[in-house]
């Protein structure tokens, strides 16, 4: 069972959580080309490896968090708020 | 019969009766099913899977693949469970599963001699894969009803399961799975330590293979280390031993999942514990050797029958010979000939065993037949024989075959080391050329895997590794564990092991008992090109079900690999999944079934709605009212008698299930208008407006109406369905996209009571029901919205409607909403107000046109519902810049119309298809489908709303809906969606 460590409420089993979605990608601006805003929506990279999303805690605090969780081991070895980053804290 | 009772073993006193089949029985406690039937001279147990061969006990453990039972009867029949694990407790019923009409004359036997005769066999290697390549005709007529007669193993239960099953979440420090030598020395050691410990064993008795050991004068000094180490730790308060516990997998963060069976209100506890660190002492089991019929009943693991005299007091024959290509099967025949049993013989596949072994025979008179191998089991049901015969050096033929009679054949195969929690965690296990058997190979993280698991069968070599396993467990916790009282006996572990693989041999040799996979089956799944050791167990279904690999993985490996000519190291083992043993569903589903399967929500009007005679509908995971039905009305007599006194007079309508959310603070106008494709920031306060809200991707997510209360504060309504994802959504928005608004929304769907009030009277209700608010159209118009109090209840009133009538929505106080809702129903006595459930609801807002999730169901845009006109060209929104894509916006989309049915009185089916064609078969033009049906009063027609190719222009054609399942296909014609009030006369009036 993976846990998450959540800055609120403390390590927490994950079926308090829902998975949201892929953390790494960049909102394209308001005005930004159609073909822009279809990548962004449609394309997704699938790493083995270390990847950062965002998880929800919809039945815990709701805050929502990134997660930095390794796809392959399902390893989680940061979580902060949406607007942290792993590489900050180390 | 052959087994007795013969000794004490470490069986109670006390006596119990239990049946067999119906038959009454005598067991003593702490027997074993399995022991049990032996003791009771019961050989033949069951009838195998496909080939319905007679099978006996094979085993005393978990490895047992011949005795499957079914446990009890009615709902609490637990079949294919393994006889040798399930103890016997008071009155218990046993039945035989897989023969008819008895395990001892069974009519489907035959399957096994088809097998011989017909080309190909029924039954072998890949059978379901070639039956479904005959004419597909008969594979229902024939093939797979009379395979699924033939083919099976135990029923199961047609009534529902009486007893309780639950959840049991924990933590510990450190987690020991299983309880022989090397697990009891690591708990004993870490309980030291006093981090908290919790020890698994699946077995009723802890002891592992100590529990194989004569409980005799000689061992008295062992057996008391057992007993006082399992008495310690059962004292140590920082230990939870968990006996009858099947341990039987390992996932993310170091959780171990097991099922405890427990005798009680409670039938099984499902354990999820997190580990910080775990030693895995799961042990060995042996291997059955390949030859000739070596599934026969009363053809046993030796390790099996040992354990059966010694712990069960149960002799498995009267004459015992055993067939070995190792050390460890001498015991068996040693303890057999020491406990007064006849051994015939003891056949060793090697040339030279030790010289111990040689005298042990030699002093026993036992005769020793070296270099020899047993070819078949003889017998008609069970062992009543063994052909013998000598092996040539390249182990490739035999001479000189000759009888031995006896009538239990002890064997072994080697010792296969439980690796398969450690590899839940890690990486593949390894060949170990030494004991012939796959070790593990990288731990995984906080893992230690010691004694026989590890391949290291020595009593006090295994008990060391334990100890230097909880010592590193304990210290890097922070903590030291203890030392122990080492076992005042030592047990070689060396086997001396050489591979004997298979016999070359006559008759059945199987390689997976339980499955009924031969060695000719792996041989043929090599022929056919299933080469690789996932495939071969695809397809000749070998290592699945409650033997999960553990006696046949590697003889049918090693046997592929000798086809193949590689080593089997090359040929590696299949990937271990979780669940390793068998383990019942009603575990995961604990108490959440039936009713608690998930909750019900319920509105603060349930009881009134109760009262009236309400029939309700599960909706979403609210309990709504369906329908009130009058005496001897049918639901459609109640709802066209609701939906119509609606439209003439006034009806109320509960819908508290609508999602609530307040969203305040100086930003919220903005948040709205980048959230609804519609502007909410010019709205004024005391307004309301229907919003929609798109995906990212431009298709429609939700709609719902949003009222300003005040310049800073809005009060958004959801449909039922996304109230919950839609709050997480808005959520998201703020804390990710648009951190610097100064929003916050919170879900208010509880506080709120919501009902609505519709009909041409509604106005004259309210007024006389909350004499206070002034509800004339000039101080209350359409999308007005007041704050009111009645009888100290703060209320919310919309002027909204759904139904195409002057309407309102009364949002009470949740605890006042009742007494809300029974003074509008007072006041609309004189008009004779009657309450209306979900599918008035639903008749009234078809007839008006308005959708709902069976319209907006993830696939429509806002061209596809007419609505494109909404979306603001003057501020950006989620899905605009997706929204018009070309696919999004083409004119031969699937649009919303209405749809009339020709002949009035005909039903037109919500999911069918529309059609141009009125016999249009399977391959014909789809041109939409059917989303809503009712049949309104107001038109006295049946009328839906549905989606059809390009329809905005279709209006006035005449089509189909052909609903092929039931083979029924309506004439319509297609109209607006708007049946009533097209222009908001009524709403607004």
């Amino acid at each position: 069972m993976i846990r998450i460590n959540c800055p609120y409420c403390g390590e927490r089993e994950h079926s308090e959580f829902t998975y949201g979605e892929d953390a790494t990608r960049t909102t394209p601006d308001n005005d930004a080309p159609m073909e822009e805003w279809n990548k962004f929506v449609y394309e997704r990279d699938n790493p083995a490896g270390e990847h950062i999303e965002y998880w929800h805690h919809a039945f815990g605090c709701r805050a929502w968090l990134k997660v930095q969780r390794n796809t392959f081991t399902h390893d989680i070895s940061w979580v902060g708020l949406p607007h942290e980053n792993p590489e900050a804290e180390s | 019969m052959s087994g007795f009772r013969h000794g004490e073993g470490r069986l109670g006193d006390a006596t119990l009766n239990f049946t067999f089949d119906g038959k009454p029985m005598l067991a003593r406690a702490g027997d074993t099913v399995a022991s049990a039937l032996l003791a009771n001279g019961v050989e033949v147990v069951g009838r195998s899977f496909k080939y319905h061969r007679p099978r006996g006990v094979t085993s005393s453990g978990p490895e047992e693949t011949g005795a499957l039972v079914t446990i009890g009867a009615g709902g609490k029949a637990d079949p294919n469970a393994r006889a040798t694990m399930e103890p016997i407790t008071k009155g218990l019923e046993v039945f035989s599963q897989n023969c008819f009409p008895s395990p001892k004359f069974d009519l489907m036997s035959v399957n096994g001699l088809a097998g011989a005769i017909l080309p190909g066999s029924l039954f072998s290697a890949g059978f379901y894969y070639k039956t479904f390549m005959w004419p597909a005709a008969l594979w229902y007529k024939f093939y797979e009803p009379s395979i699924r007669a033939a083919a099976g193993m135990g029923v199961p239960p047609k009534v529902a399961d009486p007893d309780i099953y639950d959840r049991v979440q924990s933590f510990c420090d450190v987690a020991v799975v299983g309880g022989g030598s090397a697990g009891l020395s690591a708990a004993l050691s870490a309980a030291q330590s006093g981090l908290r410990v919790v020890l698994f064993d699946e077995h009723n008795d802890l002891g592992g293979q100590l529990l194989n050991e004569a409980n005799s004068e000689a061992n008295a000094d062992l057996e008391q280390w057992r007993a006082d180490a399992v008495a310690a730790l059962k004292a140590a308060s920082n230990v939870k031993v968990l006996t009858r516990t099947v341990c039987w997998g390992r996932f993310d963060g170091n959780m171990l999942a097991a099922h405890e069976s427990v005798d009680g209100k409670v039938r099984q506890n499902y354990h999820k514990v997190q580990a910080k660190k775990i030693i895995i002492a799961a042990g060995a089991i042996e291997r059955p050797l390949v030859f000739g019929n070596n599934d026969k009943p009363n053809v046993m693991l030796a390790s099996g029958a040992r354990r059966m005299l010694n712990h069960y007091g149960t002799a498995t024959g009267k004459t015992l010979a055993v067939f070995t290509n190792n050390d460890s099967a001498y015991q068996t025949a040693f303890d057999y000939a020491d406990a007064g049993i006849k051994v015939s013989a003891v056949v060793d596949s090697r040339q030279y065993p030790s010289q111990a072994l040689v005298d042990g025979c030699k002093s026993r008179g036992i005769t020793l037949f070296t270099q020899c191998v047993v070819t078949e089991a003889k017998g008609w049901q069970a062992v009543r024989s063994i052909e013998i015969a000598d092996l040539a050096a390249n182990g490739q033929s035999v001479s000189n075959r000759r009888r031995v009679s006896c009538d239990v054949l002890a064997h072994s195969g080697g010792w296969t080391p439980q690796v398969q929690m450690a590899a839940h965690g890690g990486k593949p296990p390894l060949y170990d050329k030494k004991i012939a058997a796959f070790v593990v190979g990288d731990q995984a993280p906080d893992t230690y895997s010691v004694g026989a698991a590890e391949g290291e069968n020595g009593l006090l070599a295994g008990v060391a590794q334990a100890l230097h396993a909880a010592k590193a467990a304990c210290g890097e916790l922070g903590k030291e564990a203890g030392p122990i009282i080492q076992p005042p006996q030592d047990r070689d572990g060396a086997t001396n092991i050489v591979p004997l693989w298979s016999v070359p041999a006559k008759g059945k040799q199987l390689v997976d008992i339980q499955h009924d996979v031969t060695a000719a089956d792996v041989v043929q799944s090599h022929q056919e090109g299933f080469i690789s050791v996932e495939h071969l167990k695809r397809y000749t279904t070998l290592g699945m079900a409650n033997d999960q690999g553990r006696t046949s993985n590697v003889n049918a490996l090693a046997i592929m690999a000798q086809c193949r000519g590689i080593s089997i190291a090359e040929a590696g083992t299949t990937r271990f999944r979780a669940p390793l043993a068998p383990v019942s569903m009603g575990g995961f589903g604990g108490r959440e079934i039936g009713k608690h399967f998930k909750p019900v929500r319920r509105t603060p009007m349930q009881e009134w709605h109760e009262k009236a005679g309400a029939v309700f509908v599960q909706a979403g995971m609210y309990l709504r009212p369906q329908y009130y039905p009058k005496a001897g009305e049918t639901i459609d007599d109640a709802y066209e008698r609701e939906t119509e006194h609606v439209r003439k007079k006034v009806g109320i309508c509960d819908v508290t299930s609508l999602g609530k959310i307040e969203i305040v603070g100086p930003d919220a106008a903005e948040f709205l208008d980048r959230v609804y494709i519609n502007m909410f920031s010019t709205l004024k306060v005391g307004k309301a407006r229907y919003g929609v809200m798109l995906r990212e991707d431009g298709i429609v997510y939700d709609d719902g109406t949003t009222s300003r209360f005040a310049e800073d504060r809005f009060f958004m309504t959801t449909t039922t369905a996304k109230a919950g994802p839609v709050m997480a959504y808005l959520e998201r928005c703020l804390e990710i996209d648009w951190p610097d608004l100064k929003v916050r929304v919170s879900s208010v769907s509880e506080r709120w009571g919501a009902m609505a009030v519709a009909g041409p009277d509604a106005r004259a209700t309210l007024t006389a029901a909350f004499p206070s608010v002034d509800f004339s159209n000039e101080a209350f118009p359409f999308m007005g919205v007041v704050h009111a109090e009645h009888n100290g209840a703060k209320m919310v009133i919309l002027r909204i409607s759904f139904s195409g009538e002057m309407a309102y929505e009364v949002y009470a106080e949740s605890d006042h909403a009742t007494d809300i809702w029974q003074t509008i129903i007072d006041a609309g006595q004189v008009h004779d107000i009657v309450p209306y459930g979900l599918e008035t609801l639903g008749a009234l807002r078809i007839e008006k046109g308005h959708v709902t999730g069976a319209e907006l169901d993830g696939r429509v845009t806002l061209g596809d519902v007419h609505m494109d006109g909404m979306a603001s060209k003057k501020k950006w929104f989620v899905g605009k810049n997706l929204k018009d894509r070309e696919g999004l916006v083409h004119p031969d989309r699937p649009q919303l119309v209405g749809l009339k049915s020709v002949d009035p009185r005909t039903p037109i089916s919500t999911g069918s298809i529309l059609v141009t064609d009125a016999n249009a078969s399977a391959g014909a033009d789809k041109q939409g489908w059917v989303s809503s049906m009712t049949y309104s009063p107001e038109l006295g027609n049946f009328i839906a709303l549905g989606f059809l190719r390009g329809g905005k222009d279709r209006i006035g054609e005449r089509i189909y809906a052909a609903y092929p399942v039931k083979g029924r296909t309506v004439e319509v014609e297609v109209v607006s969606n708007h049946f009533v009030d097209p222009t908001n006369e009524r709403v607004k009036g």
